[in-house]
């Protein structure tokens, strides 16, 4: 295609830059993970593979409650966060105030995760001050919804990105078509274009439950009285050190998560291939 | 229009009433808006607010005081947010020196197809909680860590090296290493629309690798260079675990100091950092698309 095949070496020391890059960037992970299934745990004398910690780690009744709350939150977020994201990258679209409407979605982004978190925090307790007063009932108590729309004011930006993105590959033409031919707004968008954009519709969703699932700061400050997962992994480490039951921990999560990546990869280019 | 088309001859007056083009259905468009301003916008704008008011013993009461913004500037919770601004400029200079050429490589010497999928490479390492990467730094770089005894067994150095973890070189990598991935999709996503004889132009008119680097390609995906540049900086100066997992003792960033304060019921200080902390982003960002219009990032060319 370009120049570079004309060197071969210059062309493979760059592929071998990029892998070595991914590579440190997983080794930590991969470590952590190779630890978490050491029977002596980090920096035992010889290596004894083990379940233990795993073991453990599902009969602690604490730790099965966590990831119930983490997967109820995820399921939540993402049935409030995809809907949001179609309807803000169809409104981008049609919209003459794209560069405000821009800035407004992607903000969260640039705006560190403790500055929101803690905004919105001194937020919801002066709005609880002032629905208990005008309606006699504290409105946004700390609770599983408080810590959502935490989290959905972080994953919509990505989940809007992903959506939009896919859908500049549209060709609005098909739509217009469709409604010459009598198909109403929903018509034209669920029978013709919302199965060509399925697949970031797909990915966004996958994206939007991991990034659920991981969040850590936002979650920490605005939920109620129970604990997510990764809010008992970081008070268990930061309370007990590294023990091995953290390495399962971690262990835990790499593999969820990997494991989500890893079959929306494989699904999207099973898709492409057929 | 408003008449049902095909298939929809079944469905109730009212679904076809809601999504009539000028049926109540299209103020559901403007929900994501809406959302957005309520409990991101607002509360956000309030910060300014609340940071002028006074504090009380375990929460606060309007008024008006610079109060907060003394114990902010005037104490040595400026010299904590200096040193964190330092090592968010180092790790930005970093990000790019490694994660650019990257993207680079990858938009200009890959096969279309393979494209996407090299970029998706770095999806994994970013879809791995922030809190796990940098826990893992730990055992990785800790004294008796993999670094370190990889150095000693093969006889490089004699002595653990102590500076690579719980310092302030601790902070900056476990940034580099969190942030990096996001140079490359920035990177790439701003130069995916450049077409390819661009860059085939430029060695066709003899111009050298690095006349073509800094007059071509930089100038074309300034705009995704400078989304994740401010990415970067901004979350790096917020991310309070970095400096609680991998700093030194009293290391601090703009994050530790909200959490610290939040945690001391001082919430006008906090509020006045996050105050701090959004101005600064609001200035850069409205810079930013001065100079290279952000939103060009978002509109692939057909």
């Amino acid at each position: 295609m370009t120049h570079d095949y004309e060197n071969p070496w210059g062309y493979r020391l760059k592929w071998l830059y990029m892998l070595t890059v991914v590579g440190v960037l997983m080794l930590p992970v991969f470590y952590t993970l190779y630890i978490s299934f050491n029977y002596g745990g980090f920096g035992a004398a010889e290596y004894e593979f083990t379940w233990l910690w795993y073991r453990t780690l599902f009969e602690n009744q604490e730790i099965r409650t966590t990831l119930g709350w983490t997967a109820l939150i995820a399921v939540i977020v993402v049935a409030c966060t995809i809907p949001l994201a179609l309807l803000a990258a169809k409104f981008y679209q049609r919209t003459r105030f794209k560069v405000p409407f821009v800035f407004l979605m992607l903000m969260p982004l640039f705006v560190p995760a403790d500055v929101t978190a803690a905004a919105l925090l001194v937020y919801f307790k002066n709005l609880n001050t002032l629905t208990e007063s005008v309606l006699g009932l504290a409105m946004f108590e700390l609770s599983l919804w408080t810590a959502v729309i935490g989290q959905i004011t972080w994953c919509l930006p990505y989940a809007f990105v992903v959506i939009l993105v896919t859908m500049a590959r549209f060709r609005p033409e098909q739509a217009e078509a469709a409604r010459t031919c009598g198909a109403n707004a929903w018509q034209a968008f669920w029978h013709v274009e919302f199965p060509q954009i399925r697949a970031g519709v797909f990915a966004s969703t996958a994206f939007v439950a991991i990034l659920s699932f991981n969040e850590y700061v936002r979650t920490n400050f605005l939920k109620g009285g129970f604990d997510t997962f990764p809010t008992y992994l970081v008070s268990y480490m930061l309370n007990t050190g590294m023990t091995p039951e953290v390495y399962a921990m971690a262990g835990l999560f790499t593999v969820v998560s990997m494991s989500v990546v890893i079959v929306v990869l494989a699904t999207t280019m099973l898709r492409e291939r057929s | 229009m408003k008449a049902s088309g095909p298939g929809g001859a079944g469905r109730g007056i009212l679904w076809r009433r809601l999504v009539a083009d000028d049926g109540p259905g299209r103020l559901l468009f403007y929900l994501p808006a809406v959302f957005m301003t309520v409990f991101f916008l607002v509360p956000l704008g309030l910060t300014l607010v609340w940071s002028v008011f006074e504090r009380t013993m375990f929460w606060m009461k309007p008024g008006f005081t610079l109060a907060a913004y003394g114990d902010f500037f005037l104490s040595g919770r400026i010299d904590s947010f200096l040193n964190s601004v330092q090592s968010g400029l180092a790790t930005v200079a970093l990000a790019f020196a490694l994660g650019f050429p990257i993207a680079v490589f990858v938009r200009r010497s890959l096969p279309p197809a393979a494209q996407h999928k090299a970029v998706l490479l770095f999806i994994l390492p970013f879809m791995i909680s922030e809190v796990i990467r940098l826990f893992a730094l730990r055992p990785v770089l800790g004294r008796n860590g993999i670094i370190n005894d990889a150095l000693i067994g093969s006889g490089l150095i004699d002595a653990p090296l102590d500076w690579l973890i719980f310092t302030p070189t601790g902070v900056v990598i476990g940034e580099v290493l969190s942030f990096l991935p996001f140079m490359v999709f920035c990177g790439f996503l701003a130069m995916e629309g450049v077409p390819d004889y661009v860059f085939e132009l430029c060695s066709d008119l003899g111009s050298g690798v690095v006349r073509t680097f800094v007059r071509v390609i930089v100038p074309l995906a300034a705009p995704g260079i400078f989304a994740a540049t401010l990415f970067i900086f901004v979350n790096s100066l917020g991310l309070f675990l970095v400096p609680d997992l991998l700093g030194g003792p009293g290391a601090a960033n703009a994050g530790t100091l909200v959490v610290n304060a939040i945690s001391a019921l001082d919430f006008p200080l906090a509020m006045a950092i996050a105050a701090v902390m959004v101005a600064m982003m609001i200035v850069l960002l409205l810079i930013g698309h001065r100079l290279f219009d952000i939103t060009r990032i978002l509109q692939p060319y057909r």
